[in-house]
């Protein structure tokens, strides 16, 4: 069709590359409380000595969140308005969801780190079900406020939740295993032996296969899929996005390190591990800045 | 469709209702000059910042040299019968007038832009942080609001007024024999993209499905436009709040870079200035 768009306004991208380190920043979190809760919880018993770091870890990434998001706020004193629970806040909004997930996911970890550093199996295990609950909802509400938006093409998706929890799976796993290896580098004591770190690998590496099926079951739905669709997977593939989402998160984050962590000779090598696991917890970053911000460009051209 | 509410405190479509009033618009695009008259009065009127409208006018040339056409497409707040924007904002700062506005109410919102990112006409904006007037509301989502505060005191609103081809036509539809309800009634009218289930109440007469296709828009954008819009937003002290948000259109390695670090750039240093002036 020949044609030419003269004036039109142009849009804002709304949410930035800010937003997308936040949906990182949670996933990195749900991800790494999940492993945290594989010794005291589901009752994987050579996980406990990492249960403790990984909860701390967690908390730690959780409260880099709340500066984030309320620095992005335009009224930021407002934040509370999310939270007033008769008068303001709007409970068909997955924002006021998430705004109470995000309020009680840490404090159901702070008290689950106090009991596993006390030794306290049975509290350990009651709030440990809690928090990973709170964790998965966290991160399942995220991947919520972006797919209720009929409007915007890839989010639109029933699928956007689980890949939203499968890369937070991926990403925190591997955030954990670089963060472990820097720790014990530096640690006197209670050094984590690196054959668990090893384990841990082939913990993330499950998640990266059941995070390309979920992202080819998506290229497929694009590929038999409307126009929009279309431009959209032309975006991500060749345009505007390819950065974003074929190199940093589909090159990067998923197929060389599940590669290597697939090559018998280098898949028990700790550095190789490590590699793997820095490039997955980077390249999830990939992911969350297409999903983000795509769909708001191309949809900000009308 | 059988009547949905949204929230605790939703009002439901007021279209056929007796004794309620639904306000609608019918744009005539046959008679549309494109001349502008109503994004001037409606930037004039509000005082909307630069690079944000509440209402603009979209042109498109479609065709082939000789064979080829100027099409317009003014745009504005759709005032959906099912508003995708209520059902997202988190604070109920954005609600329906039983009449059936859209409004927003400045001092609840948050800022948080869910709303926009829900909208599937672009219809929102952010507002700047710097007014012409510092006592106009900053930083909260605006919308058009069919001059609620004209219609009320039985005054059309201002597009409508200044429309120099008369091609904007506002009224009521639950009253028969005004001209909008006689309009959508005579014609075949259409709405922008009706697939979405927002049930739009602003109407279109001859309405070319090549300028009201998003993906027509996105294809044929113009890059001197484009370009344009980036380098106001970008550089201008009052675009320049967002300025990174907005996405290069060659996107190399190197632009992805100089885009995040602009984006956060902007977003801290936008940062100390929301904090630091005063309460709200």
């Amino acid at each position: 069709m020949d044609g030419q768009i003269i004036a039109n306004a142009y849009h804002h991208e709304y949410w930035g590359f800010p937003i997308a380190l936040y949906f990182w920043l949670v996933g990195g979190s749900a991800g790494s409380f999940v492993i945290s809760s594989l010794g005291w919880v589901f009752g994987v018993k050579k996980y406990k000595p990492v249960a403790f770091f990984a909860s701390n870890f967690a908390i730690v990434l959780l409260l880099l969140v709340p500066i984030l998001l309320i620095i992005d706020l335009g009224k930021p004193y407002r934040f509370f308005h999310l939270l007033m629970v008769t008068s303001f806040s709007h409970w068909s909004a997955p924002m006021v969801w998430g705004s109470w997930f995000i309020l009680t996911y840490p404090v159901g970890m702070v008290i689950y780190s106090y009991f596993v550093y006390k030794g306290n199996q049975t509290y350990a295990r009651i709030f440990g079900i809690l928090a990973v609950v709170l964790a998965i909802g966290t991160h399942w509400y995220t991947g919520v406020v972006i797919q209720l938006n009929p409007s915007r093409d890839p989010n639109h998706d029933s699928a956007a939740p689980l890949l939203f929890l499968t890369g937070a799976y991926v990403s925190g796993i591997g955030l954990l295993i670089v963060s472990m290896w820097i720790r014990n580098k530096f640690a006197r004591r209670e050094i984590v032996p690196e054959s668990l770190l090893i384990d841990m690998s082939k913990l993330m590496l499950y998640g990266i296969v059941f995070d390309l099926f979920l992202l080819f079951n998506d290229f497929l739905l694009a590929t038999y899929g409307t126009g929009e669709e279309h431009t959209m997977l032309y975006d991500v593939l060749l345009g505007v996005f390819r950065w974003a989402y074929l190199y940093m998160e589909v090159i990067w984050g998923l197929l060389l390190p599940l590669l290597i962590l697939i090559i018998p000779k280098i898949r028990n090598s700790m550095y190789w591990v490590v590699l793997a696991s820095f490039m997955t917890a980077t390249g999830v970053y990939g992911m969350r800045i297409w999903w983000v911000m795509a769909s708001t460009y191309y949809q900000g051209h009308f | 469709m059988a009547e949905r509410t949204f929230g605790f405190n939703g009002i439901s479509p007021s279209l056929d209702k007796v004794g309620r009033k639904r306000y609608a618009m019918v744009v005539d695009l046959r008679r549309c000059t494109g001349c502008n008259a109503c994004t001037s009065a409606c930037k004039t009127g509000y005082d909307v910042p630069l690079g944000e409208w509440r209402l603009w006018v979209m042109e498109a040339e479609v065709g082939r040299f000789p064979d080829t056409k100027r099409y317009v497409l003014p745009r504005l707040c759709n005032q959906c019968d099912q508003p995708s924007c209520i059902r997202n904002c988190p604070t109920k700062a954005t609600y329906r007038h039983p009449d059936g506005f859209i409004l927003q109410r400045y001092n609840r919102c948050i800022g948080c832009r869910t709303c926009m990112v829900a909208c599937p006409y672009n219809a929102r904006h952010l507002l700047s942080d710097k007014r012409r007037d510092p006592r106009n509301p900053r930083d909260v989502a605006d919308k058009c609001d069919f001059c609620i505060i004209r219609v009320t005191r039985g005054l059309a609103p201002l597009c409508v007024a200044s429309c120099t081809g008369g091609a904007m036509i506002f009224g009521d539809r639950n009253d028969p024999k005004s001209e909008v309800a006689r309009s959508i009634r005579d014609n075949k009218t259409f709405t922008l993209r009706p697939q979405m289930g927002n049930e739009p109440q602003v109407f279109y007469i001859g309405l070319d499905s090549r300028i009201a296709d998003p993906e027509f828009a996105y294809h044929n954008r113009s890059e001197q436009v484009h370009n344009r819009e980036n380098t106001f937003k970008t550089g201008s002290e009052l675009g320049g709040d967002f300025g990174g948000d907005i996405i290069d259109t060659e996107m190399d390695f190197w632009g992805l870079m100089r885009h995040i670090g602009r984006n956060f750039k902007t977003f801290f240093s936008a940062a100390p200035n929301k904090f630091f002036r005063g309460l709200y």
